[in-house]
This record gives C-alpha cells, structure tokens and sequence, in this order.
C-alpha cells in the first residue's frame, strides 16, 4: 500500500462528500490517501513540464479550525490512518508548493470555481490543467458519495484509451472488482478494435479481466450511456485522436462527462500504464 | 496534422538532431526579441505615466499619487492576476534552483503592469526585476510550449532574463553577465552561447524602438592614482549603503506584515509615506534616472548634508516602497543610491582634502553605482560591466573593478547571502547544479528504495530465522506484525551475532525479543537531506522506508551514493 491518491480537502458538506468518494476509492484499490487541508486559496504544483497554480474556492478555507478535526474523524470512521501534506518548499511565502509524486489525485469537478457550477458537463479549467499535466489519473468525483461496485472502461483506440484500459485493468486486478469495457462503433467494425488489442499484445489481459465487452451501436454516445451501470467507476482517457488533442479533452470524453453522474477515472496524456 | 505536431516537438526536427544547441540559438533569438519587446513596453509604459502626471506635480496632494500606485500594483497582483508572490528575480531563482525554470505564464505580465502602477505613480523602484522575470517567464512557457527539457528550458529562462536586461539597460555584455551570475549561477558554454544571442536580440529590438543611447552619457575622466586610493573609501561607504538598504528592506517587509491589514492598504501607507518625502526631496521618487544623470555629468548642485540627506533619503524611501509591498526592482534604486553615495563622498574628499586635485564628482558618481549594484547581488561582474556599458565609461575600469570587489567582498562578510538569495538561503532553497544540496533535491526517497528485502515475523523463532538469512545477501531483515502486517522493528545481523552462532538459542529465542524496536525510520516524503542527516547522526548505514505502519523496502547509503554519483555527473555533464 505504497501507493498514494492526494486528496485536498474542502471542509463542507461538498468536501465531506468527495473526501468519503476518496476514501472508498482508496480502500478498493488499495491506496493510502494523503489529505491537503490548504491554509491558503492558492498553490503550486509542479509537473514535470507545466506549472499549475490552483486558486480554490473560498469554501476550502471555510472553518479552518474544524477542518483538521473534520477529515480526521472521516478517515478514521474508514479505518485508515490519517495523513496529512504539509507544504515543505514555498514559491513565495504566501505560495505553498505541493509535490506531485502521487499516484492518483481526487478532486470534484471544479476546485477553483464556486461550488454552484458543479454540474453535469462542467468540468473547471484547473481541473483540466491538471489531467493535461499529471503524471498521474485522476479521479473526478460524483457530486455525493456513491459507492462504485464494477468497473467501466470507454475504449476507443487512442493511446490514451489504452492506457486507461491498464490503469482499469489494474484496478480490476488489485480490488477484484469486474471490469467491462465499453467501445462506441463509429465506421470502424470490432474486428478493427479486437485487432488493434491483439497487435498491443493486450489478449491474455483483456480475456482475464475483461467480464464483457460492450460493442455500442447507437449512432450517437449519449443514446449509447445508458448501458452504463450507475454504479460503475468510469475509467476513460481524456484526450482522443483528433489534431488539438494535447490542448483540448476529446469530444466523446466532454459527451461521456456530459451525460453520465458516475465517478471518472481521467487518465490525461502524461501518465504512462502498467498494468 | 503530422506539420502541426511536429511544431510541437522542434527537438525531434532533423537539423536539431545533428546538435540541439543550434535548437536553443534559434529558440534564444525569440525569447530574446519577446523579452525585450516586454522592456520596451514597460518603459513606454513608464515615460507615458510620467508624462501623465508631471504636471500635477506642484500640488500638495501629490503625496497620495504613489499611495495610489502601489495599492493598485498591489490589488493588481493579488485580485486579479493573483500571483501571490515577491519581486520578480527570488522567483525566478528558486524556480531554475528546484523546477528546472517552470514559471506561470501570468509571470511573463503581471509584473510589468503591477510595477508601472508602482513606479509611474512616484514609487522608489525599478523597472528591472519586473522585465527579468517576465522575460524569464516568456523563456519558460516558451520551452514549455516547444516540450523541451530541463537544462534546456533553464537556459531559455536565463535567456529570458539577459534579453531584458540588455533590452532595457541598451547594454548586451551586462545582461549576459546578469543572467549566468545571478539567475543561473553556471559558468558553462551551452548556457553562454544561448544567453549571449538572447542579449543580442534583446539588445537591437531595444535599438530599433527605442533607438541607441548610452542611458547616462559623460564626459571624459582623468583618473590619477590618489583617485584610485579613495576608491577603497567608497568601496566601503557604498557597502555601508548596501547593508542598510538590504537590512532595511527586511525590517520593512517584516514590519508590514505584522500590520493587520490588507495588502493593498500596506503597499497604499509605504507609497503614500514614499509621497511625503517627495514633497520635501523630489530626487526620491520614481526609477530616478534624472539624478544619476545630473550627479554623473556634474549637474547636481547640491553641497554634502544635503546630498548625504539624499541617500539616506532614497534608502528608505526604496525600502518604504518595496517593504510595503511595491512592485518593482532594486537596480535602479541602487543606481540612485550609488550615484548619491559617490557624491557625498566625494564632497567629503575635498572637504577634507581641498587641495588634492581630486577627478570629477561624476566619476565618483559612477563608481558609487557600481559599489552599490555589486554590493546589493555579491555579483561583481554585473555591477562592473552594466556601469561600463550605461555610462560608456571604459576609462574608469580600473577603480570599477577596486570598488566591485570590495564592496561585494565586505558585503559577503557582514551579509553572507546577496538581497535576492537571503531568503532563499535561509530556506535551503539556492540549489545551484553540482553541489550537494542540488543533487541531493534532484533525488528522493521512492526512487532509492530497494524492495528486495525479506520480511519476518515477530513470533518466527531463530532457527527459522536462520534458514532465511542463508538464502538472503542482505543484513537487514524487518519484522512484521502476523496479524496487521505492521511494521514492528528490525533485525541487523550484527547486531545478534552472539545468537547466531549459539546454536542453544536456536529454538528459544524469538525475533521478537532480539529485534531492534527502536529505529528511526524513512517516509518517502522525506527529503534525502534529513534522511542523510539522520543516518549520519545515528551511524546508521541502512534505514527502512514505511508508509502507513508498513515497512516498503530500505534505503542505504551504498545505494544513495551510487544514485548521487549518476546525478551529479548528469549535472555537471556539458551535454543538455
């Protein structure tokens, strides 16, 4: 359990929320989270080519003296121990910087924006430049807490899809939790997409882990999304294939954001998989 | 769509596959155009507002014009573009220090309209910080932007920094000098070369806009060598200034901030104090390029107690300024101050001495200059080539070089770390490449970890134990709890050897009572400084890494040197 999901915590009832999604997260896949209670609404995080400044919501200092207290109590109620990020480098003395060697981060839809835009098809622009810079996939959570028993990957061909399929294989692999994956059939057939998985020479994993893969047909992706489970973790890549793909999620990823309210697994194109 | 991507990644283009340094010259001549365009803007930005508001000059309200500059400069950077952060150039060290130059992209302009507000409105501060580190900022997001490495992107943000200063001083050799001394603090030719074209660029898009002007133009100086003599006097009133303006600007800073106010109402009371003295002493306010012209040319008439007034004066209005939370640099100020300093000592000469044909008060004006720019960034170079270049004097070097020296060396005694790197010193945060707090910030624990190690139990008994060191090459064994799998202690080998071959214990003892309970460990958040500071203090040789009550793997210092060694080479390696 060395690996680590950074967490930062809002304390309200939103915050709550997010931090027991965290919290769920972490159990099945076997993870320890690590919890940021921000003293300030701005820091840094350094990636290995992108410098991101995250301004929070106001809402993330509300009741700073019960916030500590707060995600203690909600750590501890989910049997893990408490641990804590405390900023050891400054880029300026109001301007903590917060390492990014984390495994997973975990965030709602948007930490910078007010609370109220939180809504299906919103996704906030820090939130984006995260996903776009972290070596690491992260978890956007589902507005309240809801527990997540299969696992569902959207996969489309890209590299990014591929990665996301280790990272659900992964997952499946380690909390044993089954895994479908979900492939939209545009103009290519399933042949094309059996073969693209057979020249990643990813067969023997897809035949283990894979419980069934959904081959959707309906023209569009949104008529498609219903078959997802509602109580799927959705595991998908942020960026398709299209020319703007290293500025702009895909298409079918801001469709799926859009339509579905379950919990996503973002994988962005700086994260490399194993499985 | 292949063209495009391809625009992305310039370092996998063929021509800069045969040598990426043609890569960074051909990346430098943009970055150095970009920077210096910044400069020229902030200067037009700095000449309109003094033309706006010099005619309102006689008013008594004057005083609250800086007031105004400074809470906007402030509510500028804190509201809306929200930076949260200094003066420009610590920033721009620590970043090239720890993150390989990554600086946001609000950087490349938020400061250069913050501190037009600040100095257009009358505030004792520079233009020079805010160009360096929007330039190094354009540099950064430039090699962001291209996906270029680390040593690469740091050469760009230092090209960043030298473009704006050669831009903005119309003087290339003191730009370059600036940004290897100070902002990247390595002597080496794949930083050189880059830096060198970015000044240059920087340099002639200045030339083109702006046109070729030597800042502060003088007359010849006949030099003699009781002039040289007294340079060592100056060299060391100019420290005395330099000391004070460095422990001032400190005290202020500290003393703003235990002020219960907001930001901008601090930066509003340091202008508007700034204001009140340049009701009685004008010579304060603003960059103040006019008083070292009329001390360099001779122009400034004014006897000793009121040009001593002036210095002192000029000190604390700059710490008034940027203490209070201004934006803006010191270069300009250090400029005024040195000039000033120059000319009270050379009043206090021919006071003392009216019969020694002493050089002309300018020269003395000149050389204060660069006493205080050397004194104020322990960066000789850059005082004595930025004073050459501004004023075209090449006659004064010799006593340049005497006051630069030791002005920086006295300095250097009394204030270890120069004004831009005290914090950072302080902090442990001037990582410059090949030393040892570098290489070891480059590391960390996760990636030292060796997993290979083979966990007991408390309740094994010895001769279990025994079977398991035969197979194992390692001395080190954790114990861990049966149940939970918690970390409960250590076994060193050489730490039971008495059991180890008393073959009666065998099957009496436990792990549990030989192990060792009481050992330091390792988080893999722990920077390997602390973790070397610990095994020295402790003689330990291998520590073991635990993450939540469980053990992960060892960490030793065999392995530690290894890693060290490949990084260290990596760092001071020519190759980018």
């Amino acid at each position: 359990m060395n690996h680590q999901l950074l967490h930062i915590f809002r304390n309200s009832p939103l915050g709550r929320e997010t931090l027991l999604q965290s919290m769920y997260f972490s159990k099945q896949v076997k993870i320890s989270p690590v919890i940021y209670i921000p003293k300030s609404t701005k820091f840094l995080m350094y990636f290995e080519n992108d410098v991101v400044q995250i301004d929070l919501d106001n809402s993330y200092l509300m009741s700073s003296d019960t916030a500590l207290e707060h995600a203690t109590e909600i750590l501890e109620r989910a049997g893990i121990e408490p641990r804590f990020l405390e900023p050891k480098h400054y880029t300026a003395s109001t301007l903590p910087d917060i390492h990014t060697n984390f495994d997973y981060m975990s965030c709602p839809r948007s930490i910078s924006d007010l609370s109220s835009k939180i809504g299906l098809g919103y996704i906030g622009a820090r939130v984006r430049r995260i996903v776009k810079s972290a070596q690491f996939p992260v978890l956007i959570t589902s507005p309240v807490y809801k527990e997540w028993e299969s696992i569902a990957v959207f996969f489309g061909g890209s590299v990014n899809a591929f990665n996301a399929l280790k990272v659900g294989f992964r997952l499946c692999r380690i909390s044993g939790i089954p895994l479908d994956v979900f492939t939209l059939l545009e103009n290519k057939s399933q042949e094309s997409y059996e073969k693209l998985i057979k020249d990643e020479n990813l067969e023997t994993e897809m035949s283990r882990y894979v419980n069934t893969w959904h081959f959707l047909r309906n023209k569009t992706i949104e008529e498609n999304l219903y078959d997802v489970p509602h109580n799927a973790l959705v595991v998908l890549g942020a960026y398709g294939h299209h020319l703007l793909k290293t500025f702009v999620f895909g298409s079918k990823m801001e469709k799926i954001q859009s339509t579905i309210s379950n919990n996503l697994l973002i994988v962005g194109p700086n994260y490399t998989a194993a499985i | 769509m292949r063209i495009f991507q391809s625009w992305r990644y310039p370092a996998n283009w063929t021509i800069f596959r045969l040598d990426d340094r043609l890569l960074l010259i051909l990346v430098a001549i943009i970055v150095g155009n970009c920077s210096g365009l910044a400069s020229v803007i902030l200067n037009r930005a700095l000449m309109a507002m003094f033309n706006w508001f010099h005619h309102l000059h006689h008013y008594w309200w004057i005083f609250v014009l800086p007031a105004i500059g400074a809470a906007l400069s402030s509510l500028f950077l804190e509201k809306i573009v929200k930076e949260g952060a200094g003066h420009g150039v610590p920033e721009v060290i620590y970043s090239v220090s720890r993150y390989g130059g990554l600086l946001r992209f609000r950087s490349s302009f938020s400061r250069i309209i913050s501190s037009a507000l600040t100095i257009g409105s009358g505030g004792s501060a520079g233009p020079e910080a805010p160009v360096v580190i929007s330039g190094a900022a354009i540099g950064s997001n430039i090699a962001k932007y291209l996906s270029l490495n680390d040593r690469q992107r740091v050469t760009l943000v230092g090209c960043g920094a030298a473009g704006a200063i050669s831009s903005i001083f119309n003087a290339p050799i003191a730009g370059m000098v600036f940004a290897i001394e100070v902002i990247i603090g390595e002597w080496k030719s794949v930083h050189i070369v880059p830096i060198a074209i970015a000044s240059v660029a920087g340099t002639e898009i200045s030339r083109i806009l702006q046109g070729n002007q030597i800042p502060f133009s003088h007359r010849l100086f006949n030099i003699s060598q009781m002039d040289i003599f007294a340079c060592v006097g100056l060299a060391v009133l100019t420290a005395a200034a330099s000391i004070l303006l460095t422990r001032l600007l400190r005290s202020m800073d500290k003393t703003a901030k235990k002020l219960p106010a907001p930001l901008w109402i601090r930066a509003a009371i340091g202008g508007c104090s700034v204001g009140l003295i340049g009701l009685f002493l004008p010579e304060v306010l603003g960059k103040g390029y006019h008083v070292v012209q009329a001390t360099i040319e001779g122009n400034f008439s004014q006897g000793l107690a009121i040009v001593g007034l002036a210095t002192i004066a000029k000190i604390v209005a700059t710490a008034l300024t940027l203490g209070w939370g201004g934006s803006g640099g010191i270069f300009a100020p250090c400029l005024v101050i040195g000039s000033l300093a120059g000319l009270t000592y050379h009043h206090g000469l021919a006071l003392l001495w009216p019969s020694v044909p002493w050089v002309n008060q300018g020269c003395f004006a000149l050389l204060g200059m660069a006493g205080l720019i050397s004194g104020m960034l322990q960066a000789p170079l850059t005082g004595i080539f930025l004073i050459v270049e501004i004023t075209g004097g090449y006659e004064v070097i010799l006593p340049l070089i005497i006051v630069s020296a030791i002005t920086t060396s006295l300095c250097h005694y009394i204030e270890p770390a120069a004004y831009y790197m005290k914090e950072l010193v302080e902090y442990g945060h001037l990582l410059r490449p090949g030393t040892d707090a570098r290489v070891l910030s480059d590391l960390n624990v996760s990636e030292l970890i060796e997993k290979d190690c083979i966990a007991v139990t408390q309740n094994m008994l010895l001769r279990d134990f025994i079977n398991i060191v035969k197979k194992s090459h390692r001395n080190y064994f954790p114990v861990e709890d049966e149940e939970t799998g918690h970390f409960m202690g250590i076994i060193h080998l050489d730490d039971i050897r008495q059991y180890l071959f008393n073959p009666v214990m065998y099957d009496t003892v436990f792990l549990s009572q030989i192990m060792n309970t009481r050992v330091e460990v390792v988080y893999p958040d722990d920077d390997l400084s602390d973790v070397i500071r610990k095994m020295d203090a402790n003689r330990l040789f291998s520590m073991p890494v635990v993450v939540n009550n469980r053990f992960i793997g060892l960490i030793s210092k065999g392995n530690l040197l290894d890693q060290y060694r490949k990084e260290l080479m990596v760092q001071t390696s020519q190759s980018i």
